[in-house]
């Protein structure tokens, strides 16, 4: 009866699959909608609040003409902060390696039993949540806080430092302190899968430290570089919080800070979901090239 | 290396590891609040008045209250006053919607207690600015009783059919208050409205930290230009404070104008402040400012007054100074309490505004929020000899006179409102 198991599988797995459509169609796909419609929709003209258009073929498009012109047309003044975050992402994610890179290769390779103990104090900053974390850095980087009493020596040196002053090096170390875990993590898992013979192997090939790394390591943990790369700089595109509460001033002001401020202003909430919409455009590329880069790998393998 | 120590750790072991993190992030966050501290009044992001102030009606056919067009509102049919002589509502939970820090907790103990009879709950719910406040009230997702506001958004409530008219017999402390405000231009015979605090828009600062008599400059909003304090300095977030400043230290005085013309030079001025001293963007100078890491911010007069509480150990609080034009020809408004039409409790609610101005409590509330209630029985001399007020903030006593040649910020008609924000806009992108 080889019939009846097969239509039973045949069903089995869409059934199995069925509460994770029903998720993402509730909390992704229809509060996206929800976005596309505010975006395309109007003004309530004395409350000025969003009017949402719900019929496609009714959208508008003078939410997003405000936006586009904002970012390329004569008064481009969204686009500076574009630029900004584009260089923050960059700027916070090659640090991010740089960091993570050596702490998730010594995990990996040498921390032998103890691993587990440094994975956990490596995921330990999690117990606390992002705004606290933040918090405690403004106690930290106050003028007379711990950060600028240990730099000058205690009041020795005349070194005078105000981190909060609307710094853009403030924002992108808190950006990076926020996001390096996340980095270390794949990055782990990636060279955690690297089989110690291969770097034997490579090694009894005549390869150095360095070409063993070029050659051997580097390669071998490319998917977790990048999906490290992804993990982190996506959420850094949104993020509000870290200008937000580490600078609160305009000349840092990121793409997030833009939506958040688009969403509290009246009126703007149809712009924030532009921009919205834009972000989500711009981060699209690297998505796919990433999925594309990995169905690859799959089919190499 | 030795090798056999190499043991790749399990997927089991990675995800034991993970979850370790989970419950405790969450419990943390939860604890977390979004926003630590909030501010008054005259915040609002939100939509203001006409330029050329007068009850001239705006395109969209609502009037515009200012000291010139006093207006009463009409009162919408279904939307009467309660009867005289009810029952306060027992078992209730009164919901109090306002700023954070904006109303002192001890006074809500002591409202519960004088009305235990009836068994009263009081919640506060809190906003960061006038435009979250109008929009979650207009959504009706909670039955707020009360709202402190203020007059920048009062068509909308009226019209928006979302406040209460006043029964005066429950009211009678309506006395204690100076008597402009006994028949306020935005709302004459304060049919929906009672008057809370009162506040000027000003420079707060440090003398220690900026040891400059800042009024003693020919301008002295020209502080925000000033390089000299990059970094050191915030202005307040509201896009109607920082334009309205803008439009003084301009020689300007409608700081509710329409003139596009005007519109676009205090944009490029506030552009310029921007490249000159990249001011950050807050409303919480009020702790910012004593615990240095601001030393001199754009800041109501009540902020200062609060401040004093906020020193660190070791600084004096006689270091805070407090800057408004001294001869009252600034930025100067007041909050209102008002009765919301979505509540469940108008009658307690009515108890609760009679009891809010009686003097002693009124008093009581002014020493914790530090900012000032139009009292009768207050006078600048009193407010200072009292102790309400330090010596060196004298400069943010509110003097009676002000209203009559201070400048308030008033509603915008809705299409000036959106160049507003446009403004605003471009400032916070740091273009």
């Amino acid at each position: 009866m080889p019939e009846v198991p097969d239509r039973l599988s045949r069903l089995l797995w869409p059934v199995l699959g069925l509460p994770v459509i029903v998720w993402i169609a509730l909390f992704f796909l229809v509060p996206f909608y929800v976005v596309l419609c505010v975006a395309f929709g109007t003004v309530d003209p004395v409350f000025r609040t969003p009017v949402p258009i719900w019929n496609p073929l009714e959208w508008q498009f003078t939410q997003v003409q405000v936006v586009w012109d904002r970012l390329f047309g004569p008064d481009n003044f969204y686009l500076p902060a574009v630029l900004r975050t584009l260089a923050y992402v960059a700027i916070a994610v090659v640090s991010c390696l740089i960091i993570a890179f050596p702490v998730a290769y010594f995990t990996a390779r040498y921390a032998g039993r103890r691993r587990g103990l440094v994975l956990a104090l490596l995921i330990a900053p999690f117990w606390i949540s992002y705004m606290m974390r933040m918090l405690a850095w403004i106690n930290l980087l106050q003028p007379d806080g711990l950060v600028n009493k240990i730099i000058t020596l205690g009041g020795a040196l005349p070194i005078e430092v105000n981190w909060l002053s609307g710094n853009p090096f403030t924002v992108v170390m808190g950006l990076i302190y926020g996001y390096v875990p996340y980095m270390i993590l794949p990055l782990f898992v990636a060279l955690d899968r690297i089989s110690p013979s291969l770097l034997e192997a490579g090694r009894d090939l005549g390869a150095g430290g360095f070409d063993l790394f070029r050659r051997v390591i580097l390669p071998m943990s490319l998917p977790g570089v990048l999906a490290g790369t992804l993990l982190i700089a996506l959420p850094m595109m949104g993020d509000y919080f870290t200008s937000d509460m580490l600078s609160k001033s305009p000349s840092t002001t990121m793409i997030g800070n833009l939506i958040n401020l688009s969403i509290v202003a009246p009126g703007q909430a149809g712009q924030a979901g532009a921009l919205l919409i834009l972000v989500l455009l711009i981060l699209l590329v690297p998505m796919i090239l990433y999925t594309r880069s990995n169905a690859r790998a799959e089919v190499r393998s | 290396m030795d090798e056999s120590r190499h043991r790749p750790l399990s997927r089991r072991r990675l995800l034991q590891v993970s979850a370790l993190a989970v419950p405790g992030a969450w419990a943390l966050a939860a604890c977390a609040r979004e926003q630590p501290l909030g501010a008054p009044s005259a915040a609002s992001t939100s939509a203001g008045g006409t330029a050329t102030g007068g009850a001239s009606p705006s395109a969209s056919g609502i009037p515009i209250a200012s000291p010139q067009n006093p207006v009463k509102w009409p009162i919408n049919p279904g939307n009467e006053p309660i009867a005289s002589g009810l029952e306060p509502e027992a078992n209730a939970t009164l919901r109090i919607y306002t700023y954070s820090d904006y109303l002192d907790k001890a006074v809500l103990k002591d409202f519960q207690k004088a009305y235990a009879d009836y068994n009263v709950a009081v919640e506060v719910s809190t906003f960061n600015d006038y435009q979250e406040a109008i929009t979650k009230i207009r959504s009706g997702a909670v039955p707020y009783d009360l709202s402190f506001l203020s007059y920048n958004n009062i068509g909308k409530l009226v019209y928006g059919d979302l406040i209460r008219p006043l029964n005066h017999d429950y009211i009678d402390n309506i006395d204690n208050v100076w008597q402009e405000f006994q028949n306020p231009w935005y709302d004459q015979a304060w049919q929906y409205t009672v008057p809370y605090v009162i506040y000027t828009t000003g420079i707060g600062w440090r003398y220690d930290l900026i040891p400059e008599d800042i009024g003693a400059r020919p301008n002295p909003y020209d502080v925000f230009w000033d390089s000299k304090y990059a970094g050191e300095i915030a202005v307040l977030d509201d896009d109607r404070e920082v334009i309205g400043m803008t439009i003084l230290r301009d020689g300007g005085t409608d700081v509710n104008t329409a003139d596009k013309a005007v519109l676009g030079a205090t944009r490029d001025a506030m552009l310029e402040m921007l490249a000159a001293s990249q001011p950050r963007v807050t409303i919480t100078g009020y702790t910012d400012i004593p615990e240095g890491v601001l030393s001199l911010s754009q800041c109501w007069s009540g902020d200062m007054i609060t401040a004093q509480y906020y020193m660190p150990e070791g600084v004096d609080p006689s270091v805070l100074r407090y800057w408004s034009p001294p001869d009252g020809r600034g930025l100067i408004n007041n909050d209102f309490m008002c009765i919301l039409k979505g509540g469940d409790n108008p009658v307690l609610a009515h108890h609760f505004l009679n009891f809010m101005l009686d003097n002693d409590v009124s008093l009581k509330n002014f020493g914790w929020v530090g900012y000032q209630p139009p009292l009768r029985s207050l006078t600048p001399e009193s407010m200072v000899s009292d102790g309400y007020i330090p010596e060196n903030l004298a400069s943010a006593v509110v003097k009676p006179e002000w209203f009559n040649v201070g400048y308030p910020l008033l509603e915008l008609p809705p299409e000036v409102a959106g160049e507003y924000e446009a403004i605003w806009q471009q400032f916070k992108a740091g273009a």
